[in-house]
């Protein structure tokens, strides 16, 4: 649905963006994520329509929207970084400008079904001065999808919101994939990249990875098996070297090694450790978290 | 062009205005000044000294000037002095809602970016002629407003204390052209710079200092006026509005060009 073709962004001699490619579909979460400063917001002004690629170029629905960035922003619900409402307005008010600057047939009806939509009727008639950083950010939310665009990108939609907030925040993202648009999220919150997320994109200038949460795991650590005894792991260590395994973690009773291609199925592991008398507690496959990838990715590890 | 966005934008600018009422105070002050000048001059200073204007010589190049006017022969020497001072004075009320559009318009591009009000307006088909149409319309309007009212009451203030037919030749083709057509052009003219600087410059000062520059023709003409007997007739109020039409015009390509979506939103902080 939305494209970045070979996006390339310059601001005088820095380069912000350079050479990105990807693509967000249809009923697709996919998360952007990468350092401050990685261009992961340049990028997301880019696919709105707010300021032009240097090279490269944008894709809606197979159709390139250079020249053509008021209609792209029509199609497109962009929620900014920070909310943006006017304080002095209210909720409605607020809106109802954007409704109107949509050129939605009837504003008031789009503002009323958003309104109950994310559960705001009640504060309808506030200033937004008055919304806590939660409520705030639900009304931008709703802001974003008055116009009901096909692809929405968010720009860091629960950075400094408390854990309820975030959480109701996520429940409305979740409910954009259900509803088939294509979201495309911003985040430093890898946390909620592994809830959310579909497919990651690693973004440091260039594009570093880009894959399932799963894949990435597996392309930045490979099979992993973590192994808990009864006693003491260090002794059973020089076995497992024996046996081909190396990258062993030993850390009290456990060991932690890679289960690269060729080395020994895992019965036969467990065989070996228990014939050489060792007391097995639990072996299962080791998930590193997202956040272990996103490091291992950033030092320069296997994409 | 789309006017019903630009109608959102507005209405949204006079539904801001509203928790603002510090904005009108500059507009306010001059209209105020404005309207006391000629009372104090005209009525006050010679209630309280007991001399008359028509006796004093400084007066004699309006008496002349003003009974030229066929309109005018009706009025005694003293009403018709009165009736010059009134009449140049509101060269001086154009000059309020210029003050308040000036803060208004200063504060509508840097304004709108400083409280991060302005990406999410960018964010949607809007274009920048249509958005700057709306900050500059969302300060004129209630600029004109505010002017329209200072002249109720500056009418008012004439009818009630000036001689008998003062108040009516305000409203004559003349002061009705400078206060009606001359003065919202000028206005036009201060604000459109004003926000084409607002939307260059990131700091509401400068952007409202540049603008300031437009008072000083204003200025010089309400000098001109009264140095020099100076008469600002239909056909001068028609060239200066033609050329202040011609400059704003000028001044609103010129501000599409200049507004660099880009620069305001990467550069601004």
């Amino acid at each position: 649905m939305l494209q970045a073709e070979s996006l390339t962004k310059t601001f005088g001699p820095r380069v912000a963006v350079d050479r990105l490619s990807f693509d967000v579909h249809a009923g697709e979460i996919f998360a952007l994520v990468g350092p401050n400063g990685a261009g992961k917001t340049t990028t997301l002004r880019m696919l709105a329509g707010l300021i032009s690629p240097s090279s490269g170029a944008v894709r809606f629905n197979g159709q390139p929207t250079a020249g053509a960035e008021s209609a792209l922003r029509s199609s497109i619900g962009f929620l900014t970084e920070a909310p943006g409402l006017w304080d002095r307005l209210t909720v409605r008010e607020n809106l109802r400008v954007h409704a109107r600057l949509h050129g939605l047939p009837r504003p008031d009806r789009a503002v009323d079904s958003a309104l109950d939509l994310f559960g705001i009727s009640n504060r309808a008639a506030e200033p937004t001065a008055v919304l806590s950083k939660g409520l705030r950010q639900r009304v931008a939310l709703a802001r974003t999808l008055l116009h009901d665009p096909g692809a929405v990108l968010l720009d860091e939609p629960t950075s400094g919101l408390d854990p309820e907030s975030a959480r109701d925040v996520r429940e409305l993202v979740t409910r954009l994939r259900h509803e088939r648009r294509a979201v495309l999220i911003s985040t430093h919150n890898l946390d909620e990249v592994e809830r959310l997320a579909d497919r990651v994109a690693v973004l440091n200038t260039s594009l570093v990875a880009l894959d399932t949460p799963q894949s990435l795991r597996a392309r930045a650590f490979g099979a992993r098996l973590r192994i808990r005894f009864a006693g003491p792991a260090m002794a059973r260590a020089d076995i497992l070297r024996h046996m081909g395994f190396a990258d062993l973690h030993v850390e009290g009773n456990t060991i932690s090694l890679a289960a690269a291609a060729g080395t020994p199925r895992t019965p036969d592991v467990v065989r070996r450790l228990v014939e050489s008398g060792a007391e097995i507690e639990a072996i299962e496959p080791e998930e590193p978290s997202l956040e272990q990838v996103y490091l291992r990715l950033m030092k320069g590890g296997r994409p | 062009m789309n006017w019903a966005r630009i109608a959102a934008l507005l209405g949204k600018e006079l539904a801001d205005l509203r928790g603002r009422p510090g904005l009108f105070f500059p507009a306010l002050f001059t209209g105020l000044i404005a309207t006391l000048m000629p009372v104090f001059i005209a009525v006050l200073v010679p209630a309280f000294t007991g001399e008359r204007l028509s006796d004093s010589s400084d007066f004699q190049i309006a008496t002349e000037l003003f009974q030229r006017e066929s309109w005018a022969r009706a009025l005694d020497p003293e009403a018709a002095i009165q009736a010059w001072l009134f009449q140049q004075f509101l060269v001086l009320l154009v000059l309020s809602p210029v003050a308040a559009s000036m803060s208004i318009a200063a504060h509508s591009v840097i304004g709108e970016k400083q409280a991060r009000t302005l990406e999410p307006i960018l964010a949607t088909p809007i274009t920048t002629f249509e958005l700057l149409v709306a900050k500059i319309l969302g300060a004129l309007v209630p600029a004109l407003a505010l002017s329209f009212a200072c002249f109720a009451v500056y009418v008012g203030a004439a009818a009630l204390l000036a001689r008998a037919g003062v108040a009516w030749t305000l409203l004559l083709p003349r002061p009705l052209a400078v206060l009606f057509v001359m003065g919202p052009m000028a206005s036009l003219t201060s604000l459109t710079l004003a926000v084409c600087v607002s939307s260059r410059v990131n700091d509401t000062r400068s952007a409202q200092q540049l603008a300031v520059l437009v008072v000083l023709p204003i200025t010089g003409l309400l000098v001109a006026q009264m140095a020099a007997g100076f008469v600002v007739t239909i056909p001068v109020i028609l060239l200066i509005t033609s050329v202040m039409a011609a400059i704003n015009i000028g001044l609103i390509r010129l501000g599409v060009s200049l507004f660099d979506r880009e620069t305001i939103l990467t550069r601004w902080k």
